[in-house]
């Protein structure tokens, strides 16, 4: 972000004994994620309202009967707030234990989404192996629906509702919603159907924010069996000129997938389908591998880069010279990074002094 | 039969439009179709996944024929031991509900808009629901003290809003000292002072403000309710129009439980009885429930009235500042409402005064289960548990004697043994662990498995329970298949262990005061009959 | 866009022309529903109901190509409302009483008659827009791509002079580029006006600066445009390098620019596929794509952002940048030695007063929107804060004009084209993507149901679609987002091949083609 201006402290609080200063609005729970604490949470997603549903990030405050969830709870001046008593801890402990109960599994493959491992790495830390609280198993996977972006492993599901509050309050389609209650709740469309049948418009944000993976991104799952590790490298998104962030997620030189930049300047974790999904041109067999120049028969064939090369040169020197330098034209792409564009007019101008260089945005 | 356009234009621009509508689709068709879904969500332009959503939480909404005309049965625990499973058996297409509030007469079988109440098939029949028998203590009652009156719930019977004229004469200020000064608290079951309710609303900023009446009681073994709505619903009314001349509230809601049709009957006369007396400057809306018991948790009931899913909101902010469409609201409950108007007539002095001892006023406790004499009793606060069990209700039927009692309906869980010897008020009851909240008490004698009880306990939390919260959602589960056997240790001290962190982790961290409270229901059970809990355990239940 | 995308989020009202933002930029549009839910409005105008309009408090279904004649109903309610922002008008434009003595006789009756959209619509919708605090703009291609874009676009310029709602936070003229660089294409002086940095090729100044750097002497006088171009090969022009552009397959009137390419003597073309344009080339050179190459782009609010290479090209495809230098020093042009993307971005900024601020290790993480006039600039956000670049906000007198083509007996109906969500441009890319078949695999023409029936083609039958220019076959569907009269379909799919039919006329200024309108002759496809 641009040099953020730091709020202004107006007002202090306890945490863990140290005091630290916040501005109005903030709550508990952002106040000591400044701070550097380590707050566990499942249902939170800093882009979404505080919800309140996992009750992990519990803390203890002075004066309070029972520990308050730090995500919903508003910072007040003087509050004097602990975030890891042993009895909260232990609190958090019997929360995953319970959580894990519900569930099928609890280790995904990272690429079923950006979010995918955040349970995992809670049952680690609180070192939750599992057996307690054994009992039926909540959510029930969605084997219908057949579309090729979405998987709804729904086995795997803790309703912690992120993906159906960030299909409405980021996306803003509602394609998603939550049936029955209590133990009985589900994640569906509306009438339980499938994707395709709904207002999805298959953005994906929801498997990016689910903590469990029990939305997982199909077409990245096809490379779970490839060999290496899962890299990220952040980009921006070929497409619209919205230009949002990406992380392009390649295994061994292979590019198996794509995840929104929660930080993204642009889209702050947001893409729609074409960003999410459509990437698989890239490594596509119809890519072009080598210069093909037009021979005697008519016909494009391929050959060595300095053949090519000549060829391309000599062509413009000599229609250049037979019919003068305004004769050659560059269109430069619109698509291509500045690089690109700029040795395209560079050329035009540098080679021939004329301005005879446009771009595809007229189309 | 009206058009699914008739039906939208009816409600669209009215307040709190989704309930009413989707009742009406549901009183059209005895079920909500996929077209009246879309109808509806087309109409208020609410997304249609989310109205589907909205629609599959409350339990009485059918989505498929016979639906509504389908017989439901009370299986609560006091039902329960009424006949209530045999009963449901016999019907034909009979499902079971929840607690319907007929504890005092039951069971009560509910099909499209009738109660029938009966033990058998044969013998169910739509009777006028019990009224409270004279007080049995023969003490100073306040909101009993006219409810046996003929006529009472008529305009005639009730003579006029006396009360409310006093008020309106009343500066504000003045108003609001009166009912803080009479300790008025509220008697929904948090007991929060009433006066300052009031006065926190009046002063909060943003208009229009409301009065919401929290009618739903939906908690097992509570029927106080009923009984005033039924007996005398314009002492509520009164009630809510001096709070709204209290606060400056423009707007009323009563938000009524589904399981009372007739009640909405009689409560709809009313209003349109009261109408001209509470003038332009208070309109009232009355709004039925769709069959779920945390839409009686006032987070939950104001999402409700906003056609929202009724998950329980976030605290802070609270109603007194965010509550009807984010604007300040007074939520009470309908006991608190009908207390005022005999504040305001006969002064903070009189109803301080109708307790024993230091405590102020009194409370309508509902009893029921195996009791003599079960019914709704207005006692005075500090009167002895024993008193009102063996005096006022004569006691354990005969040959048998009182095992335990449920407090606060089954939120407070079990009170048994020397722990009986307690007074009705909070500080007494909370010393034993439990709490009176709304005073709904079941009585089991000793004939009675308690830990069978305690399961049917839980089973009501877990299916009430909104899925909100991981504490409550898996910890309600996990517990109702502890206690029947279908799940967890066969070994005790490992069951209990695992009972008792379920149980403390849902009091510390869940929500709302439904996961908070169902671990009541293990914890006393333990606490009281260990031995009933090893037993069940070594049978393998 | 003179605001930036977060700014979205703030306006109190949100006006929406030519743009079907759900499909086009989803992302973009995602703010505006939240805008919407936190109890912003919105005016939204186009032929055809698109999902945008859903969400509207006013939606103006207006005739294609009328949009000026709504534009200047809207200005004279406002001006006869007094809604006008005279504090803003004297301090910072010019030629206001002008326009506001112009716009006295285009009443919203008046507009009404032209844009087929009732009089009290038009009146509310300037009322919506004139009484905002925070009004702004939302355009994209059903702006511009009109023989009159240019004055639509200054339409919408002269509303927001006239209510002062340019240069804050909420407000401003926002078009949004369709393609992830084509802003970028601009930055960098692919234009036939502008050097590096919209420096004005006309003047003098900027020919001697950069006959200095590029080592020759310039042109005084602007380039030819690409349409322009392409009307002149074999005379005129005779030799073309494009980069990465499907130019028979996106351009209008397929049938003249497949001939103006074969007309040319010599054609290099750089892409990542063998497009159709490439079977034209003499020489084609395989490029690096998109996660192969290292890069900057700029979106649509002006933020710079870094390219970043993931994976080995297939082959032996080289960047462009590696390409064209190379093509350049085989004909020894100096100032092509170029060894990565990086020397390319620090030469950009060097000669560009918007880039001076930045290089390439400045813009590691996208934080500046450019103008960065110096190295300690925290970028321009929002332009137009305080003042304007050229000094005062000037109005332009605009009359209506028909399109260059209207519908008549032989071609009674309105073609419009645009995007679909799943696909993206020609398809080069979307239809090489696994999946996206299972939610688009093919295109149609969107019917109203009831001219559907009145032309006899039944839902999902095949109808044969004729202009001045071509017929191509096509599937019909019934479609309620088409009003009677209007159809619509993307250009995205080489097997429909639109551009056979449009490019009716051009902006006279810009040269962008009519795409957005076009009258056609619909009738049952007869084999
Ligand atoms: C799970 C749950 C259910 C509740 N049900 C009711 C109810 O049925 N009726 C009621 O008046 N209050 C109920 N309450 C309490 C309300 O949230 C609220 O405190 C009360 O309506 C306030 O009114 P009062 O101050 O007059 O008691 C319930 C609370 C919880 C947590
Ligand atoms: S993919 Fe996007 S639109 Fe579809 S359900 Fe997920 S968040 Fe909603
Ligand atoms: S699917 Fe994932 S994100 Fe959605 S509720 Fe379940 S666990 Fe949470
Ligand atoms: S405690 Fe239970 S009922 Fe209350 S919010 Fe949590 S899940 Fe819902
Ligand atoms: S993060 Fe606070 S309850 Fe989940």
């Amino acid at each position: 972000m641009i040099a953020e201006v730091k709020p202004t402290a107006t007002a202090t609080l306890t945490l863990d004994g140290v005091e630290v200063s916040f501005t109005e609005g903030e709550t508990i729970y952002e106040v000591a994620e400044r701070a550097g604490r380590e707050v566990p949470t499942l249902c939170y997603d800093a882009r979404l309202e505080a919800f309140g549903g996992c009750r992990l990030c519990v803390v203890e405050v002075d004066g309070m009967r029972a520990p308050v969830a730090s995500c919903t709870t508003p910072a007040t001046a003087g509050m004097v707030v602990k975030t890891t008593t042993d009895a909260i801890e232990k609190h958090r402990r019997t929360l995953l234990e319970l959580v894990a109960s519900e569930n099928r599994e609890n280790e995904v493959d990272e690429l079923r989404g950006h979010a995918s491992q955040e349970l995992k790495s809670l049952l680690d830390r609180y070192e939750v192996r599992g057996g307690r609280f054994a009992g039926r198993q909540s959510g029930t996977s969605n084997s219908t629906d057949d579309n090729p972006f979405i998987l709804r492993d729904y086995d795997l599901c803790i309703s912690c509702y992120r993906c159906v509050r960030v299909c409405a309050e980021q996306e803003g389609d509602h394609a998603i919603t939550m049936m029955n209650r209590g133990f009985e709740k589900q994640i569906t469309t509306e009438f339980n159907g499938i994707l395709k049948d709904s207002a999805c418009t298959f953005c994906g944000q929801c498997v990016q924010t689910c903590p469990t993976g029990a939305l997982g991104d199909r077409k990245a799952m096809r490379a779970e069996s490839l060999p290496g590790e899962v890299e990220k490298t952040r980009t921006v998104c070929p497409y619209c000129g919205v230009g949002c962030s990406v992380d392009l997620l390649t295994k061994e030189d292979r590019l198996v997938g794509v995840q929104p930049a929660m930080d993204g300047p642009a889209n702050e974790g947001a893409l729609c389908i074409k960003g999410q999904f459509a990437f698989d041109f890239v490594q596509h067999e119809d890519r072009l591998k080598m210069p093909l120049v037009r021979d005697e028969d008519g016909e494009l064939h391929e050959t060595d880069w300095e053949t090519a090369l000549d060829r391309a040169a000599d062509g413009f020197k000599k229609a250049a010279g037979e019919h003068g330098r305004h004769a050659v034209y560059g269109v430069a792409s619109g698509r291509a990074p500045h690089e690109a564009a700029y040795t395209m007019q560079k050329f035009i101008r540098a080679g021939f002094g004329t301005h005879q260089i446009d771009n595809c945005s007229r189309a | 039969m009206a058009t699914n356009q008739e039906l939208i234009e009816q409600w669209w621009k009215e307040e709190a439009p989704l309930l009413p509508l989707l009742h009406a689709f549901h009183d059209r068709d005895g079920f909500i179709s996929e077209e009246a879904i879309r109808a509806v969500a087309d109409g208020l332009k609410i997304p249609v996944a989310e109205v589907f959503g909205t629609v599959t939480f409350y339990h009485h909404f059918a989505r498929k024929a016979p639906g509504q005309a389908a017989p439901r049965v009370c299986t609560g625990p006091a039902c329960k031991y009424l006949g209530a499973p045999e009963l449901l058996k016999s019907l034909e297409g009979a499902t079971p509900m929840a607690c319907a509030g007929r504890c005092d007469d039951g069971v009560p079988v509910l099909q499209g808009h009738e109660v029938r109440v009966g033990r058998t098939a044969d013998s169910l029949e739509k009777t006028p629901s019990p009224l409270p028998p004279p007080n049995p203590g023969n003490v100073e009652e306040c909101v009993f003290a006219h409810i046996r009156e003929p006529e009472r719930n008529t305009m005639e019977g009730y003579r006029g809003y006396e009360a409310l004229e006093k008020a309106r004469g009343m500066s504000r200020a003045n108003l609001l000292a009166l009912i803080t000064d009479s300790h008025l608290a509220g008697r929904g079951g948090a007991g929060f002072p009433t006066g300052k309710k009031w006065e926190m609303v009046e002063q909060a900023e943003g208009e229009p403000k409301s009065i919401v009446c929290n009618a739903d009681e939906g908690e097992p073994g509570c029927f106080k309710d009923r009984a005033i709505l039924d007996y005398d619903p314009h002492a509520v009314i009164e009630g809510m129009a001096i709070a709204a001349h209290a606060t400056g509230a423009t707007k009323g809601f009563i938000y009524l439980r589904y399981e009372y049709p007739e009640t909405f009957q009689i409560v709809e006369r009313a209003m349109a009885e009261a109408e001209e007396l509470l003038g332009d400057g208070f309109k009232l809306y009355l709004r039925r429930g769709g069959g779920a018991y945390i839409c009686g948790e006032e987070g939950s009931l104001l999402n409700s009235l906003e056609g929202k899913h009724p998950f329980p909101r976030n605290r802070p902010p609270f109603p007194v500042t965010h509550g009807y469409n984010d604007l300040p609201t007074v939520v009470n409950n309908v006991e608190t409402l009908a207390s005022v108007a005999p504040i305001v007539m006969k002064g903070a002095e009189w109803y301080r005064g109708l307790g024993l001892g230091e405590h102020a006023g009194t409370k309508l406790v509902s009893v029921s289960g195996d009791i003599q004499r079960p019914g709704n009793f207005e006692a005075p606060f500090g009167l002895p548990l024993l008193t009102l069990l063996n005096e006022w209700c004569g006691g354990a039927p005969e040959g048998r004697s009182i095992q335990a009692v449920t407090m606060a309906g089954l939120s407070g869980g079990f009170l048994a043994g020397d722990d009986l010897d307690v007074t009705l008020d909070e500080p007494s009851i909370r010393a034993k662990g439990a709490f009176l909240g709304a005073a709904g008490i079941m009585v089991f004698d000793d004939t009675r498995d308690m830990v069978e009880v305690a399961h049917c306990a839980m089973e009501f939390f877990a299916e009430e329970s909104c899925g909100k919260c991981f504490p409550c959602r898996i910890g309600t589960q996990r517990l109702t298949e502890r206690l029947n056997g279908a799940a967890g240790p066969a070994d005790e001290t490992k069951w209990r262990e695992e009972v008792h962190d379920i149980g403390r982790t849902m009091m510390a961290t869940s929500a709302c005061g439904l996961g908070v409270a169902a671990p009541n229901i293990t914890e006393s059970l333990v606490k009281y009959f260990p031995e009933q809990v090893a037993a069940s355990l070594k049978n393998g239940r | 866009m003179s605001n930036p995308l977060a700014d979205m989020e703030k306006p109190d009202l949100i006006f929406c022309i030519g743009t079907n933002m759900t499909e086009c930029h989803p992302v973009a549009a995602t703010r505006i529903k939240r805008a919407l839910k936190r109890g912003a409005q919105m005016v939204v105008a186009d032929p055809r109901r698109i999902p945008l309009a859903e969400m509207a408090e006013l939606y103006l279904p207006i005739r294609v190509g009328s949009d000026v004649a709504l534009l200047l109903g809207m200005a004279h309610v406002i001006a006869r409302e007094r809604l006008v922002d005279r504090e803003f008008i004297d301090a910072r434009t010019k030629d206001g009483e002008a326009f506001l003595e112009h716009v006295q006789q285009f009443t919203p009756e008046w507009a009404a008659g032209i844009t087929g959209l009732p009089p009290a619509d038009i009146e509310r919708a300037a009322l919506l827009y004139g009484r905002a605090d925070k009004a702004a703009i939302y355009y994209t291609l059903g702006i511009t791509e009109h023989i009159c874009g240019v004055d639509n676009v200054q339409s919408l310029c002269n509303l927001a002079l006239l209510t002062g709602n340019l240069g804050r936070e909420g407000t401003g003229i926002n078009p949004m580029r369709g393609q992830n660089n084509i802003q970028g294409a601009g930055d960098c002086g692919a234009v036939p006006a502008n050097y590096p940095g919209f420096q004005p090729v006309h003047d003098p100044a900027n020919g001697d600066k950069f006959a200095k750097l590029y080592g020759r002497e310039m042109d005084g006088e602007k380039g030819i445009t690409k349409v322009t171009a392409l009307n002149r090969c074999g005379e005129g022009i005779h030799a073309m390098l494009i980069d990465g552009e499907n130019t028979v397959v996106s351009d209008p009137d397929r049938h003249h620019c497949e001939h103006a390419l074969r007309a040319l003597d010599h054609l290099v073309v750089i892409d990542i596929f063998r497009t159709e344009t490439a079977e034209f080339a003499d020489v084609v050179l395989p490029a690096t794509a998109w996660g192969e190459t290292d890069g900057v782009c700029t979106n649509t609010e002006r933020r710079v952002q870094r390219l970043r290479a993931a994976v080995t090209p297939p082959g032996e495809a080289k960047p462009d940048w590696w390409i064209v230098s190379q093509i350049a020093q085989r004909m020894s042009i100096a100032g092509f030695e170029f060894e990565s993307a990086k020397d390319v971005f620090n030469e950009l900024c060097g000669l560009s007063p918007i880039y001076a601020g930045l290089d390439w290790d400045r813009i590691e993480h996208g934080e500046y929107n450019w103008p960065v006039p110096h190295k300690d600039h925290p970028g321009t956000p929002v332009l137009h804060e305080g003042e304007f670049k050229n000094g005062r906000g000037l109005f332009r007198v605009i009359c209506y004009r028909d399109p260059a083509e209207v519908v008549d007996d032989e071609f009674p109906v309105w073609l419009t084209t645009g995007r679909r969500l799943q696909a993206y441009h020609t398809r080069t890319q979307t239809g090489r993507a696994a999946g996206i078949d299972y939610l688009l695999s093919e295109e149609s023409l969107e019917i109203h149901p009831d001219d559907l029936a009145d032309w006899g083609i039944p839902d999902g039958g095949w109808a044969s679609l004729r202009s001045r220019r071509g017929a191509i076959k096509i599937r019909a569907r019934a479609s309620n987002m088409s009003p009677r009269g209007t159809v619509f379909c993307s250009f995205s799919f080489s097997d429909v091949p639109v551009n056979i039919l449009t490019g009716s006329g051009y902006d006279p200024v810009t040269e962008t083609a009519e795409l957005k309108v076009c009258p056609v002759n619909i009738s049952p496809f007869e084999e």
